[in-house]
């Protein structure tokens, strides 16, 4: 794996930075607030895995206003990170639902 | 980086938990509101998920009690079933885009086989 590789894997190896690439990748892009609001966390946990999202160039920021928006960088490793954080966490819902039926 | 997969482990034999991912009123419990399926190579498969998107697909492969795949929208899927110990079985479900990956580059390339291996 190549150095470039690296952040990027970190980045997306983690649940929660998944559902912000998920929240992002179906929106226009988002503050830290109003993604705190959508998510079940804090403003500040949301702005640290924003602020490693970025580190791994998958997100990008800019300021508008006095708000700083997010949103996913185009291109092929956007849209690939934007599939990943979908899909997974559709399989994960479901899977969920399958395991209540068994509970 | 074109491919997600999943596992549970849940406390039911694995003629009951095939039974889930087979029986149309029982995925219709979990994998989308509404489900019809032709539990059969070359059978169909209709899912209407919960935004209303509906999906006509086929199923590829069924291995009885094992193994099932299916092809929806511009993905393969695959969910099979393992028995892990006593009354607990394993689901375990691929997903795989049809992305070009060869398009990605070398980099996405390596990062597409890390991913692989490690977002299970």
């Amino acid at each position: 794996m190549s150095d470039a590789v690296g952040p990027v894997f970190a980045a997306l190896a983690h649940d929660t930075r998944r559902r912000v690439v998920q929240t992002l990748a179906s929106g226009r892009g988002a503050t830290a607030t109003s993604l705190a609001a959508d998510l079940p966390m804090t403003r500040q946990a949301v702005a640290k895995h924003l602020a490693a999202l970025q580190r791994a160039e998958l997100v990008r920021s800019a300021r508008r206003g006095r708000e700083t928006v997010y949103e996913l960088k185009p291109g092929p490793l956007g849209e690939a990170a934007s599939w990943l954080a979908t899909v997974g966490g559709e399989w994960d819902e479901r899977l969920e639902r399958l395991g209540r039926l068994f509970a | 980086m074109n491919k997600v997969e999943r596992e549970i482990t849940v406390a039911a034999e694995p003629e009951d938990v095939w039974r889930a991912l087979t029986d149309e009123v029982l995925l219709s419990e979990w994998l989308a509101p509404e489900v019809e399926l032709e539990a059969e190579v070359g059978g169909e498969l209709y899912v209407r998920s919960e935004d209303g998107e509906e999906r006509w697909d086929t199923v590829d492969e069924l291995e009885e009690g094992r193994r099932l795949a299916f092809t929806w929208a511009d993905s393969s899927v695959e969910l099979s079933v393992d028995a892990v110990s006593d009354g607990r079985t394993r689901v375990r479900v691929v997903e795989t885009a049809a992305l070009p990956v060869s398009d990605w580059g070398p980099r996405l390339t390596a990062l597409a086989s890390a991913c692989a291996l490690t977002l299970a």
